[in-house]
């Protein structure tokens, strides 16, 4: 058996205002899986991701482990090398001056000398293809580049664990076909937030659905999303592929 | 989206562009100082100032049409400020007019700080423009770092480089999806509902800050933005500096 890279146990979580966000979620992921959270708009789903890397923590005896580490303030920056989370706006993923800038903030930050700060930067661009955008100010890229170049972002710390929420969002269909091309090569574990259920035929082995901050179903992506009743109840829709 | 530019010349390849922007702001931050530190009655002083960062800008292929309506978007400001003086100021009088029982006059003295004013505004806002339009804004805010400036203040003029287009975009496409649907209604409605549209680009910015935030922390964020630069010090920027303060030093001895 290989080794759990999540570990989520009885994981409840309420926004400041009290509504109740995630209840009871217990799901494991392991080391080398392709897993796909969905569920419609408002399911929990890129929240249940916030709790991934600490920035979210569960109320009460909420337990999440990442590979052998509990989440707590002493692993923080050490679980936050290790998990690589891509937010579905690239504007809020992209803050830094230019591309350069956002590919090695996270290095940086690990501490990492100069030279191995620019030689982790170029491999990140290099296996999203957006070397050539080095320089340019990230207010200039275009929908798709800024898409990749946050994908870049977090591959330029070599984590472990990549995290994407609705990575397929407001993509053109080439650009989708090349990320699902992308991704279909990582050899990282990976957890992917998205309703686009096509992406997750052709990407993930394992699904969990989530509607109203509850894990509903889980299981092997095939018998999950050929189960029409279940995907209608749930709002959501049999993938095109399918027909 | 527009591609909107706040250093839309910044990618000319010449001499001025090249050099190392901690060397441009030093340098230009002396010219400042020496144009600020003149006396108002040395014009040949304040001539070849101008000769000098006309020199820098033919150096620089920045267009002039470019460099002169930049210049004058500021002037208005300056007169809004100097162009009373020379009404109160007391001292020789160089004319006057009456409208009935209001006098008006003009002194020599005043005269002579509205042209100080003018001068020196215009020579500091030219060697701004060069500074600013001869140098990525990204390493503009690297180079002001590197010298030390108070962090906080590059921070936030490095998230309002990153992040004003973006607020621009989205109250453009709300005011679009606003007249989409607008046909007629009273003035005062208008205004109501362009309050409601700041208040919810507030919210939204607001928010964004909030995600911005989650994403640096994301990536190993903890109070502090380092960044690497790839300046490097050549003999040509040592030349630059070392001559632009002689020529400096030589219209500030011989110009007054």
């Amino acid at each position: 058996m290989t080794e759990k890279a999540i570990e989520i146990k009885n994981l409840d979580y309420s926004y400041p205002d009290g509504t109740e966000a995630l209840c009871n979620i217990n799901l494991d992921v392991f080391e080398g899986e392709f897993i796909g959270i969905i569920g419609p708009n408002g399911a929990g789903k890129s929240t249940l991701l916030l709790h991934l890397n600490g920035i979210f923590r569960g109320n009460g005896n909420s337990h999440i482990r990442i590979f052998d580490l509990d989440i707590n303030d002493k692993n923080l920056a050490h679980i936050r090398s290790k998990v690589g989370l891509v937010f579905q706006d690239p504007d809020n993923q992209l803050f830094m001056p230019t591309v350069f800038d956002d590919v090695a903030f996270g290095p940086i930050n690990m501490s990492l000398p100069k030279d191995g700060v620019e030689a982790s930067v170029n491999d990140a661009l290099e296996e999203v293809d957006m070397v050539s955008s080095i320089r340019r100010p990230s207010h200039h890229l275009s929908f798709g580049e800024k898409k990749r170049v946050s994908i870049a972002t977090v591959l330029s710390m070599k984590p472990q664990i990549l995290a994407l929420d609705e990575p397929s969002s407001n993509l053109d269909p080439k650009h989708r076909r090349n990320l699902i091309n992308f991704l279909q090569t990582l050899k990282l574990t990976t957890i992917i937030v998205t309703h686009d259920l096509d992406l997750v035929v052709q990407t993930c082995s394992r699904v969990a659905l989530i509607d109203k901050g509850k894990i509903v179903a889980a299981g092997n992506t095939l018998d999950i999303l050929r189960n029409k009743s279940l995907l209608e109840t749930h709002d959501l829709e049999m993938p095109n592929s399918f027909f | 989206m527009k591609h909107a530019y706040i250093d839309e010349y910044s990618d000319i390849d010449s001499y001025i562009h090249r050099l190392d922007p901690r060397i441009k702001i030093i340098s230009l931050f002396a010219f400042i100082l020496f144009v600020i530190f003149t006396r108002p009655t040395s014009f040949i002083a304040f001539a070849l100032y101008g000769v000098l960062i006309a020199v820098l800008f033919l150096l620089s292929k920045i267009p002039p049409g470019f460099i002169l309506k930049r210049s004058l978007v500021i002037i208005p400001f300056v007169l809004m400020v100097a162009i009373f003086i020379p009404f109160f100021k007391k001292g020789e009088i160089a004319g006057g007019y009456s409208f009935g029982t209001l006098k008006l006059t003009v002194t020599y003295d005043g005269l002579m700080i509205l042209w100080n004013i003018l001068v020196k505004a215009y020579l500091c806002i030219l060697s701004m423009i060069l500074l600013i339009t001869s140098t990525k804004l990204s390493n503009l805010l690297k180079a002001l770092e590197k010298l030390k400036f108070p962090s906080v203040f590059v921070i936030i003029l490095s998230f309002m480089y990153r992040y004003i287009f973006v607020v621009q975009d989205e109250l453009m496409k709300m005011k679009q999806a606003k007249e989409a649907r607008t046909t007629g209604g009273s003035r005062w409605f208008h205004v109501k509902v362009l309050a409601n549209m700041i208040g919810v680009l507030f919210m939204r910015t607001y928010e964004r800050g909030e995600n911005v935030y989650f994403a640096m922390c994301s990536r190993g964020f903890n109070g502090k933005i380092k960044i690497i630069t790839g300046f490097e010090l050549k003999m040509k920027d040592f030349c630059f500096m070392l001559i632009i303060m002689s020529i400096l030093t030589v219209i500030r001895i011989f110009g007054s």
